[in-house]
């Protein structure tokens, strides 16, 4: 059936007659607390507020009850005692990799591949991953992402980038791995590189999170500080030197609504179920390469030779050099490697900071290598120049403070 | 009518409250010393005083901006950001609680016992927790105003 143009018009009289209501659209309280989110002097508190149920949540259910209140039981009281009973072989090499310190009283020191990596992975980053998920789920359901992005819109074009990099931002405070997917999002090849570049340098994943908030809970606050301000200043550098466009986004700012249970379910089971597939192996492994790498010396080695632009630039024991190369594998373990070398707790947080800034995880690598290997390179060169300033000036303060 | 007016008022004392409360949970965490009177307990660590005391405050200026014209869908909804701040600040204190209660303790058994897990809810509270009774009248509100358009 063809139909001229007045039988179309006709036609769509007769269906918007059947289906529009028409009438005075009436303000719901749920559309005046929608537009309180948004806008910037009352959107700000709700925003600060968010971020505080958010972090709180996590600490209480991740730290205070899994970790503390159960695995270490678990893992301390146990687990360890019983693996270091059963295994054969003890002070031998095999041992000393799968097993670790024969004498160790806890989970942290023994650093053995199924003693320290599986205390690390399922008894401090697997709690702290599922929360966040979680969180994260039910506020992208809820529909308070999309406002976060129009609050934070002008802020992040300061940087090159606008409000929905908050996405990639926030994914990867769970998984670099996710965050670099969703960096294309982002509209221009400036704004992928910049979203890209800053979130392998300065976001630290869940799991580096998790073990922080278990080793350094005092001084975190500190490190996630040191990161976040340099987010900015370099994203702003960045957004200088960087060649491209950083256009405007137009965003429909869904209404508030209940998040349905099986939606939240879906998307944390997918979540966790890639943290198994990729982390755990990772964790494992990390463990294995380190400990065969202090067996053969090559730490030491390396320690020494490293030892002037450790110790003498950045301000850090060479002991670190360990951990750094474990951040190549997993940046939880590392941190976890770096609470039993002695330091004093400025050089705490400058090590996190450097563990947190230096080379991403090999799993965040191979999904930037996916992205392209010019960015790759690019993000690389940026990000060697980054360590040694920012970890330089880190020092710095730190002398001026009189706290290095 | 009378209801009507009282509303106002009411949500006034509880902003100017809610607002002393938000300062001396900052002042207090700025002294670096913690504060506790009765059945009050103001936090000296960074984030529950400092962080959560900001967001404490900003829920008293939220009651005290809406207290005017409180017909107005706008000026209403500011009351109930208000009431929806003070609960999340005091969900997330009772969550903490919750999870500080179960477990036994470093050396103790894995749950704790009756006597240690009732121990954790009894006073002194955080401010937030003080002021969430009477953030919920917001609610007594909402459901009138829903009746009433209905």
């Amino acid at each position: 059936m063809k139909l001229n143009v007045d039988q179309r018009w006709d036609l769509i009289d007769k269906i918007s007659k059947e289906t529009v209501t028409f009438g005075k659209y009436r303000h719901t309280l749920k559309d005046a607390i929608g537009e309180l989110t948004i806008k910037p002097l009352t959107g700000i508190p709700v925003a600060i507020a968010v971020l505080y149920a958010f972090w709180s949540v996590f600490g209480s259910f991740a730290g205070t009850l899994c970790t503390d209140g159960f695995m270490v039981k678990l893992f301390d009281g146990h687990f360890l005692p019983w693996m270091q009973d059963v295994f054969p072989g003890a002070g031998g090499w095999l041992y000393y990799i799968i097993i670790g310190d024969p004498l160790a009283d806890n989970s942290f020191e023994a650093f053995g591949m199924l003693t320290s990596g599986l205390f690390v992975a399922i008894g401090v980053v697997l709690p702290a991953i599922f929360i966040f998920f979680l969180m994260l789920a039910l506020l992208e359901d809820m529909g308070y992402m999309p406002r976060l992005a129009v609050l934070i819109d002008t802020v992040l074009h300061k940087i090159g980038l606008h409000g929905y990099a908050i996405v990639p931002t926030i994914l990867s405070l769970g998984c670099n791995v996710p965050g670099v997917t969703a960096t294309r999002i982002l509209e221009t090849r400036k704004q992928r590189f910049i979203m890209m570049t800053l979130l392998a340098i300065f976001i630290p994943c869940g799991a580096q999170i998790g073990i922080m908030q278990e080793v350094i809970p005092d001084t975190m606050g500190w490190v996630l500080l040191y990161l976040i301000t340099g987010y900015f200043i370099f994203g702003f550098i960045l957004n200088k030197i960087i060649p491209g466009k950083s256009p405007e986004f137009l965003i429909d700012v869904p209404p508030y609504r209940k998040p349905m249970v099986s939606n939240v379910s879906k998307k944390v089971w997918a979540r966790i179920a890639g943290f198994f597939k990729v982390a755990i192996p990772f964790v494992l492994l990390g463990c294995a390469v380190v400990n065969v790498l202090y067996l053969l010396g090559f730490v030491e080695w390396l320690g020494n030779i490293l030892s002037p632009v450790f110790v003498g630039w950045f301000g850090v024991p060479s002991a670190t050099v360990g951990p750094l190369i474990a951040a190549f594998l997993r940046k939880d373990l590392a941190v976890a490697q770096l609470s039993v070398i002695e330091m004093t707790p400025y050089q705490m947080i400058t090590a996190v900071v450097l563990v947190s800034i230096y080379f991403p995880c090999v799993a965040t690598f191979v999904m930037m290598l996916k992205e392209g290997a010019k960015e790759l390179l690019g993000a690389l060169a940026a990000l060697v120049v980054v360590l040694f300033l920012y970890g330089g000036l880190i020092h710095l303060i730190g002398i001026l403070l009189g706290v290095a | 009518m009378a209801e009507k007016s009282i509303a106002p008022i009411y949500f006034a004392i509880l902003g100017i409250i809610t607002t002393a409360f938000g300062i001396a949970d900052i002042l207090v965490t700025a002294g670096a010393g913690g504060f506790s009177y009765g059945i009050l307990e103001i936090s000296c660590d960074m984030f529950r005083g400092g962080w959560g005391g900001i967001v404490v405050l900003s829920a008293g200026l939220f009651y005290l901006s809406g207290i005017r014209n409180f017909e107005d869908i706008h000026q209403f909804s500011k009351v109930v950001m208000g009431s929806i701040l003070i609960w999340i600040i005091s969900g997330c204190d009772i969550f903490a609680m919750i999870t500080e209660s179960i477990p036994g303790g470093e050396d103790g058994p894995w749950f704790n016992t009756l006597d240690g897990f009732l121990g954790t809810y009894a006073p002194p509270y955080a401010p937030a927790v003080l002021l969430l009774p009477f953030s919920l009248v917001a609610v007594y509100y909402i459901c009138k105003r829903k009746s009433e358009e209905e």
